[in-house]
């Protein structure tokens, strides 16, 4: 019964956490000489900020694409698919473009940063919820907007970089390629307050994602103000796309993996659970992938690489399982 | 309940025009109609699912907008007919979900034993722990049903809740009305399409077309020939069985 299988699922996210705990040490402590103090220091001033990124990183994306999937109630679904990491990655783009890299809003991360998560949460709000709003949720529109919405943002960023000044470019590409080999490393002290503020924020919609999820009619059947958890919950969801993509730069499958994954193996409602499981196996991913790709592949590979064709493929095996998109 | 010159537009087409009815509190009221009659939408503003254009709708002497949402789902309980759950969910998870107007997320002993009696009464003690998406049509129906009996409210709003279902489990679900009236007190107000079940298992029927209230009253007062055949354009005869009206239509 119900109870017994929100037993298992401790024993099982238990687990996972004992596995995260071995990755971060492991990927802390491999190949670093602990005899030459100096360059023991060395190695944890690089790996350090590095494993950490990746933990916030993977609790943003987790936990986003399981609240989002949840608003939407349907699971083939994420935030990045639906392009909200290109709407960062333009955000980005266009303050520098307009502002200049030399203004005081470009030059600070921090601000830099700030600007464009104002940027972003507004633009997120007004897309997103006049897409849900015309679509009425339907599935396949939907998907088929977000994939259009994708490349129609990654196109004005590339024209915005063509008739950019090279020398704001080279500026600029050192912001915006961000990636699990070369993290922003600077915000990550407002990327922890954010996300604490969010799930502060949040607290009383998280508790009722369970109920978000029977529909917008059981919801409201239910006493719930639904308009108005959706709308804090999407700003919430943009938010924390926001810290990822400024982070680690675009990885557009690893929401969906690891959101699925978590469904798969807890088998429950309970969105306690489900977040938690989907932050900690994209925690396991990410450290445990990069760990193989700095050892193995000697940096030969990025990460991001192997989640990408990876995902892709469990996408289609997603999509395929369940005979078509229903909705 | 009350409800008066209720009025809702769409894309400036008038569906639903100045209707005015009284719910008699304790017992069943179906409303029919043709496609497109508005009924449907009336009880979506009813169950403020969706928002009237002009109008009171009075519950307890209280307007609906005055009630808080939470409050009111202690009182009002809506099943309509979209119900997809991609979730992994349980009959008796679902079922428990009722009780959230009551207790929020924390279910008290009382509250579980208010989710097995509606579990029995539906009769879904075998099903109680599977999945959603591994019942039939009709399971799925029983258990939503289930649900809003474990949110005990006194008025319960049913969307067409025999759609989809085979003959048996539809007149099933009508009898099963029929005691949440006789045997729990209920006000229940639903929507039908079958004629027969609303004549059959209904005390009052109000029938609409082109958005405005036909005809109300009890269910002899409906059940005419004139009155069916100026609704619906199609010839009525009206039999008799069990002292009750039956239609035949062709």
């Amino acid at each position: 019964m119900g109870s017994a299988v929100h037993k298992a699922n401790k024993r099982k996210l238990f687990i996972m956490l004992l596995l995260v705990a071995a990755a971060a040490a492991a990927y802390l402590t491999v190949d670093v000489s602990f005899s030459n103090e100096r360059l023991f220091r060395y190695a944890m001033k690089i790996r350090i900020p590095k494993l950490i990124v990746m933990l916030i990183t993977a609790f943003a994306i987790g936990g986003a694409s399981i609240v989002f999937q949840s608003i939407i109630n349907n699971t083939i679904v994420t935030p990045c698919l639906l392009g909200m990491n290109s709407l960062y990655t333009l955000i980005h783009t266009a303050v520098v473009f307009v502002a200049g890299s030399g203004s005081f809003l470009v030059v600070n991360a921090n601000v830099s940063f700030a600007v464009d998560l104002t940027l972003m949460g507004i633009a997120a709000m007004v897309i997103y919820s006049y897409l849900f709003k015309k679509t009425k949720n339907n599935i396949l529109y939907v998907l088929l907007i977000g994939t259009v919405l994708t490349s129609f943002f990654g196109s004005i960023q590339s024209t915005l970089i063509r008739v950019m000044d090279p020398n704001e470019y080279d500026s600029l590409l050192a912001t915006l390629v961000a990636s699990f080999s070369n993290v922003n490393s600077e915000i990550i002290l407002f990327s922890l307050v954010l996300l604490g503020i969010i799930i502060f924020w949040l607290r009383r919609e998280l508790a009722l994602l369970d109920v978000l999820t029977l529909g917008r009619d059981q919801a409201i059947n239910l006493g719930v103000d639904y308009d108005r958890a959706i709308r804090k919950l999407l700003l919430g969801v943009a938010l924390c796309i926001a810290v990822a993509t400024a982070m680690v730069g675009p990885i557009s499958f690893l929401g969906l993996i690891i959101a699925n994954l978590s469904r798969q193996l807890m088998r429950t409602y309970r969105h306690s659970q489900l977040i938690l499981g989907s932050a900690l196996f994209g925690m396991i991913v990410l450290v445990g992938g990069q760990m193989i790709v700095e050892q193995v592949f000697v940096y030969a590979v990025p990460v991001s690489v192997f989640i990408t064709v990876g995902g892709g493929i469990y996408f289609l095996y997603l999509l395929l399982r369940r005979g078509g998109v229903r909705q | 309940m009350k409800i008066q010159e209720l009025k809702k537009e769409y894309d400036g087409k008038t569906v639903v025009d100045s209707v005015s009815f009284e719910i008699h509190k304790g017992k069943v009221t179906a409303l029919i109609g043709p496609n497109g009659a508005g009924k449907s939408t009336v009880m979506s503003m009813i169950s403020r699912l969706i928002a009237k254009d002009e109008g009171l709708i009075e519950l307890e002497e209280k307007s609906l907008e005055n009630w808080k949402s939470r409050e009111l789902s202690k009182h009002l309980a809506i099943l309509t007919q979209s119900n997809h759950i991609q979730m992994k969910l349980t009959v008796k998870e679902l079922v428990a979900f009722g009780r959230f107007p009551h207790t929020g997320g924390r279910l008290t002993p009382k509250d579980r034993e208010i989710i097995d009696q509606a579990i029995d009464y539906m009769e879904l003690k075998e099903f109680e722990d599977r999945f959603l998406d591994e019942l039939s049509g009709g399971q799925r129906q029983r258990a939503y049903i289930a649900m809003v009996i474990a949110q005990d409210t006194q008025y319960v709003l049913l969307d067409e809740p025999t759609n989809n279902l085979d003959i048996y489990h539809a007149t099933n679900m009508m009898k099963m009305v029929r005691k949440l009236s006789d045997e729990l007190g209920k006000t229940v107000i639903l929507v039908l399409h079958e004629i027969n079940y609303a004549s059959f298992y209904s005390d009052y029927i109000c029938a609409f077309k082109n958005g405005k209230i036909a005809k109300y009253g009890t269910v002899k007062d409906v059940i005419q020939k004139e009155v069916l055949s100026e609704i619906y354009q199609v010839d009525f005869e009206i039999m008799e069985i069990e002292g009750k009206p039956l239609c035949i239509y062709y």
